[in-house]
């Protein structure tokens, strides 16, 4: 592509670059204004034109508004519209001059073609200067009265923008009651969607400031509007049908049977040409079948046909949009598409971003069944000529060798990758190997036999390094030549730039040494000594610490370096199952394109560490217009000094806030009330770390300390709850979707409990036993997921639990979402407790 | 809801500034995206953060259309968006392009003003829009000079916006009523390393070109339907009918329209073969490519043509056919134009490429890109019962017409 232009900057010496042309057309205007000459529409026209491209190219044009205002006195439309277009764009910075154009605006509005009051009006709301609202009111309301719908359309979207000039000017004229009798009236529908978007906007913004606002805004979610709605959908343009489907997402049905209404009448949506319809229509099925399991998974295969039709049919632009929906369905259900995976084989000239999403896929739906297939293909990648590519080929065979499918053929293909004798597919490989190798260490014989092939000298990348050199040490009772290559490595230690490396070549020489003494001896020593000189901190510490093991006790230091190890099970995932879910809650929006839900982009005070609870808070009414819009005013004032000075801004900020509070634009003067924050959130991250016995665990595994895993007795709970409490489906759901999540953990249970969870009734018998109610369960083996609820007793505040449990990894997951947000961590070993019980009576 | 909508041209130049909201997005925000555009080159992505706001993007004919927003918003509701707008500018102004834009900026900002009001879009209807402004094609133009009217502007407004037929205007009248119908098949197929066909798949799409009297009533039916995987509908079709019988009955909109999309999956035949062999030793490789018709699909096959990007570490290559033209482009890209295949002969193209110092043999293969089309056949099998009408007072003309060509069609080595 060529360099950025920066003409809009410093226009080029061909352009007129203002004042002289500027000042002709002046004139000429002038002499035109008073002239009724046959023919002086023409003129107009031309030097209209040419004002405006003046304009569109970036040049100052405001001084002519007087004489173009004097020229609209005309019945030529294109003329008309050309005024108004230039009116619109300089009335804000000429307030006074604006003035003038009221008069004619205001006869456009009284025209007898509908065409031009809606036009006039159109360009009255436009103007947007404060000081003339006044004029405003009696032409919309006219407006939305007039007997052609053009003219209301564009009436109702005025009020939306008086609304925004100014609020009390639209609130006090009652403009707004008069758009809830158009909404459920007019026979257009383009007037029924424009008062719906303007109603939404007005409520949104005025539900802070008024109770009966807020109820207004309920009101438009109520059971008659939403069928009013529903019932009219096909009458609406698809733009409008988009704004009609976000607002049924957010209307909760009160049974079953409404809601199989809801999807029967929308089913046809899912045929639509129009990608944004057919993605808002999946969203809501989705949303409204969340509580039920079996429904749910029909309409994930309802919904699969169209989302890859989507893919494959619109311009690249639009599938990748697309994809990045179809990629968080495949990762939430990815048994659901195990047999499409041919859809997501990548083709040759997709870009990066679409073949790493294509990639992703592959991995999650491989499957006994398809896992030979998708490797073939897989490896061919790895043999492509882009090499970014051929890198996420490799690592994908990887993971789903880790995922332990038919892992007997996958390291075969690992191993032929070794020999294809390319610096980066080595490189890649190693670092799978290794992997390999901590999860399943039957196959070490194998692999080290190919591996210790390998020359140190042609790896370069430290990742790989770093993994040859742990094979080298933990395995080095195996490869005859281990002592000598990393003697050799050793050597050469001050060529060694990454940290990283010469870390793993101290622990690797220290576990060749226990293993074979008499030929390490020497490289021990010299590793050792290398490590104390080092100037990185780290080396340095662990060399020493070395040292000083080995003077104390030598047999200690072997059972540190050395101890027995056990697999790995399951490899940490990057993107926690809460961030997932977050997004699934934000279908159809920007977060699903970022991979990231909305807080973590959307508002710029939220951008570095932040609060969580808070934050939920927040996000979970995100899901309303309220957040959703940003009142423009606000936006405005900010909008400059964003432009200009974000880099700086978002420094300061990380600095002030100190990790605590994101809100600090407020703070950053009164350092008590910082202090005050800063201490409440290390409290909340105290009890988080206590929450979680079992991620600590798993870094003592790690770290090789070889903890035996047993979850320390629970202290007896002071919370107690209500035996009889009940809860129906719908207020639950209702709770379920209002209520923030105020925590979410994952434990370990008990092998009994597996074995009795063949029959989810089970568990729901059990967990009544405890006072603790099931709304709803289903899933299929090895997820289970269940729906419980529980009341504090003697309070009316209610626990609310999604819990899967997964059979085969024997975790569960919970997230509970509470009234009373205090009681959450007792409550959460209460149930803990409870399930733990569960299988041992 | 979108606040802005910028139109750059292909050096970056802003051509066009559309401001939708109150809050006006200063220009400077196209100078942030050019130099992010400029650095990510084809890897920039269609939805961006930037510092102030979220940008949609999409490029057609060296346009970029650029919108900004600073809201959640569903992001296929603002890239769907900006592609409609991108057709009906090029429909309007008969192609895109730079000097096209940068004469026709007037209709272009009033197409605009009708398509989104606020931020929120309203029509993209081309049949709507046609009524409210006229395009600037040459027939108007001479008769604004012949009638002195200069106006491009119809003079009533569109009846169809109260209608119950959003996409039909009232009432046209054809002295000769004609309906064409032309079936156009996407072909998309990988064959592996091995020679395998891995995948086969068919996007094809229905369009209609109508013009019919009145308001009339259509039935299309297919002879098998059941192939089909899946399909999507312009609005007008109704749903019923399809989900009882599968058949298509609509008032079509007056002109040129795509009626449905469909696909058919796991085809198990291609047209086209491509066999290519590499064999390294000692610093070259032999290339041999073999291409010939498989499955005769009864038509001819034309245009035939075969790309690929040679590896990086090929530093020079020599390659001759038998039949047609090989180019090899500046940025290593091969191309090799046979059109139709001969009688007599088996087209081929051999040759060799020197690798790159040091390098023994080609680690790196190419894939084969493969373009093809075949007139008056669609390869999917999919063909037309019958196509009814209703509400018509004489017979139309009826035109069908089918052509299948290769989509993503790629041959590995």
């Amino acid at each position: 592509m060529a360099p950025p232009a920066t003409a809009q900057r410093n226009p080029s010496p061909s352009q007129p670059s203002g004042k002289g042309e500027v000042s002709d057309l002046k004139l000429q205007l002038r002499q035109l204004a008073g002239s009724r000459a046959p023919g002086v529409d023409d003129s107009k026209r031309d030097l209209y034109k040419k004002v405006i491209s003046y304009m569109t190219v970036g040049i100052d044009v405001s001084s002519v508004f007087g004489e173009m205002v004097m020229c609209s006195a005309t019945s030529d439309i294109v003329l008309k519209k050309m005024c108004y277009l230039y009116v619109g764009n300089y009335a804000k910075v000429n307030p006074d001059l604006a003035l003038l154009t009221i008069n004619f605006l205001q006869r456009d509005c009284k025209d007898e073609d509908p065409m031009i009051r809606g036009l006039a009006l159109r360009s009255l709301c436009s103007l947007r200067v404060p000081n003339l609202v006044e004029y405003l009111v009696g032409p919309l309301g006219t407006g939305l009265k007039d007997n052609n719908s053009y003219v209301r359309m564009v009436a109702v979207i005025g009020v939306l923008k008086l609304y925004h000039i100014s609020a009390p000017t639209c609130i006090d004229a009652d403009l707004p009651e008069r758009l809830k009798h158009l909404l459920l009236n007019d026979p257009d529908a383009q007037v029924v969607a424009n008062c719906l978007t303007t109603l939404q906007e007005i409520w949104a913004l005025e539900s802070g400031k008024s109770e009966e606002a807020s109820r207004e805004r309920e009101a438009l979610l109520s059971k008659p509007v939403i069928y009013y709605l529903l019932n009219r959908i096909k009458e609406f343009s698809e733009w409008a049908q988009c704004i009609v489907l976000e607002l049924v997402v957010k209307y909760i049905p009160t049974d079953t049977n409404e809601i199989f209404d809801i999807m029967n009448l929308l089913e046809d949506r899912l045929q639509h040409a129009n990608g944004a319809v057919v993605l808002a229509t999946i969203k809501v099925f989705l949303q409204l079948t969340l509580s039920m399991t079996d429904v749910h998974q029909q309409v994930y295969e309802r919904i699969k046909a169209p989302l890859l039709t989507l893919v494959s049919s619109g311009s690249p632009e639009q599938s990748y949009a697309v994809l990045g929906h179809l990629h968080l369905l495949v990762m939430r259900a990815p048994v659901l598409f195990s047999s499409d995976y041919k859809h997501f084989y990548c083709q040759y000239n997709e870009p990066f971003y679409v073949k790493k999403l294509k990639l992703e896929m592959l991995t999650a739906v491989a499957n006994e069944s398809n896992t030979y297939e998708i490797v073939t293909e897989l490896c061919e990648y790895a043999a492509n000529v882009d090499i970014p590519i051929a890198r996420e080929s490799i690592r994908a065979v990887g993971k789903i060798a880790l995922q332990q499918y038919d892992v007997n053929a996958i390291v075969d293909r690992l191993l032929q990758f070794l020999e294809m004798e390319k610096d980066y597919v080595t490189a890649e490989t190693l670092v799978l190997v290794k992997d390999l190798l901590r999860k399943y260490p039957q196959w070490s014989h194998d692999c080290i036999a190919v591996v210790g092939n390998i020359s140190s000298k042609n790896i370069q990348e430290p990742k790989a390094k770093a993994a040859l050199i742990w094979m080298l040490g933990e395995y080095s009772q195996d490869m005859d030549d281990a002592p000598y290559i990393l003697e050799s490595l050793i050597e050469s230690w001050e060529d060694e730039h990454s940290a990283e490396v010469r870390l793993h070549l101290l622990t690797a020489v220290m576990k060749c040494f226990f293993k074979r003494p008499p030929e390490t001896q020497k490289a021990l020593g010299a590793a050792l000594a290398a490590g104390v000189a080092d100037f990185h901190q780290d080396v340095h510490d662990r060399a020493l610490f070395y040292y000083r093991l080995l003077q104390y006790n030598v047999s200690v230091a072997e059972k540190v370096v050395n101890p027995p190890k056990q697999a790995v099970s399951v490899f940490a995932d990057t993107q926690s199952s809460e961030v997932k879910d977050r997004i699934f809650d934000e279908f159809n929006s920007l977060s699903v394109v970022y991979q990231k839900p909305s807080y973590m982009f959307t508002d710029k005070e939220h951008r570095g560490p932040f609060e969580y609870s808070d934050e939920v808070a927040g996000i979970s009414i995100g899901a309303d217009p309220a957040d959703n819009v940003v009142p423009a005013q606000h936006v405005e004032a900010n909008d400059k000094d964003l432009l200009l000075s974000t880099y700086e801004e978002e420094d300061t900020r990380s600095v002030i806030s100190n990790g605590s509070a994101y809100n600090a634009p407020l703070y950053d003067s009164s350092a008590p009330l910082v202090a005050s924050q800063t201490q409440t959130d290390i409290g909340s991250l105290d009890t988080s770390t206590s929450q979680t016995p079992s991620a600590s665990l798993a870094i003592d595994d790690l770290l090789g300390l070889g903890l035996s895993i047993t979850t320390a007795p629970v202290p007896p709970p002071a919370l107690t709850l209500n035996p009889k409490a009940v809860l129906d489906p719908g207020t639950f759901q209702q709770k379920w979707r209002q209520l923030p999540v105020s925590l979410s953990q994952e434990f370990p249970v008990s092998p009994q409990g597996v074995a009795g969870l063949t029959a989810p009734q089970a568990l729901v018998r059990h967990m009544q036993g405890h006072s603790i109610q099931c709304i709803a369960s289903g899933g299929q083996s090895p997820n289970l997921k269940f729906f419980f609820s529980a009341q504090k007793s003697g309070s009316s505040s209610y626990f609310l639990v999604e819990c899967i449990i997964n059979t085969s990894s024997a975790k569960a997951q919970i997230k509970v979402k509470a009234d009373d947000q205090g009681a959450t961590n007792d409550f959460a070993t209460l149930f803990q407790t409870a399930l733990s019980k569960f299988g041992t009576a | 809801m979108l606040q802005c909508i910028f139109l750059l041209s292909d050096s970056g130049e802003v051509m066009l500034e559309k401001q939708l909201t109150g809050h006006r997005v200063d220009r400077s925000i196209c100078a942030w995206f050019w130099d992010h555009a400029v650095s990510h080159g084809d890897q920039a992505l269609q939805v961006i953060a930037s510092p102030t706001h979220y940008l949609f993007q999409i490029c057609r004919e060296g346009i970029t259309f650029l919108a900004c927003s600073q809201v959640e918003m569903p992001p296929l509701m603002g890239i769907e968006f900006l592609c409609r707008v991108a057709d009906v500018l090029s429909d309007y102004l008969g192609g895109l392009n730079e000097d096209v834009i940068k004469d026709n900026f007037v209709i272009v900002y009033e197409l605009l003003d009708e398509m989104i009001d606020n931020g929120f879009p309203l029509t993209t209807e081309p049949t709507i829009l046609r009524e409210m402004i006229a395009p600037p094609n040459i027939v108007s133009k001479v008769l604004s000079v012949v009638t002195g009217s200069s106006s491009n502007m119809s003079e009533k407004l569109p009846s169809s916006t109260a209608s119950c037929v959003p996409w039909r205007m009232t009432e046209p009248k054809y002295s000769n009523n004609e309906i064409y119908v032309d079936l156009i098949e996407e072909m998309d197929a990988v064959v592996n390393r091995d020679g395998n066909l891995v995948k086969c798949e068919i996007y094809g799409e229905v369009k209609v070109n109508c013009h019919l009297s009145g308001l009339p009533d259509l039935t299309l039916a297919f002879s098998n339907p059941k192939i089909l995987d899946d399909v999507r509908f312009h609005p007008c079709v109704r749903f019923r009918p399809w989900e009882s019988h599968q058949i298509l009955s609509f008032v079509p909109p007056d002109g040129q329209f795509q009626l449905m999309s469909y696909r058919v999956r796991k085809l198990k035949s291609i047209p086209i073969y491509l066999k290519p062999q590499l064999t390294s030793d000692a610093g070259t490789c032999r290339l041999n490519l073999l291409v010939g018709i498989r499955n005769d699909p009864g038509k001819v096959v034309e245009m035939i043509a075969v790309q690929f990007k040679l590896p990086d570490c090929v530093s020079s290559a020599d390659l001759n056919s038998n039949c047609g033209t090989v180019n090899i482009l500046s940025n290593k890209t091969c191309s090799w134009s046979i059109g139709r295949i001969p009688k007599d002969k088996t087209p081929s193209m051999t040759g060799t490429l020197a690798l790159a110092p040091g390098l023994d043999r080609l680690h790196v293969f190419p894939t084969f890109q493969v373009g093809f089309k075949i007139m008056g056949i669609a390869m999917s099998g999919l063909l037309i019962d019958r196509l009814d009408f209703k509400n018509l007072p004489t017979r139309p003309y009826k035109g069908f017409r089918a052509q299948t060509q290769a989509g993503h069609y790629e041959v590995r080595s």
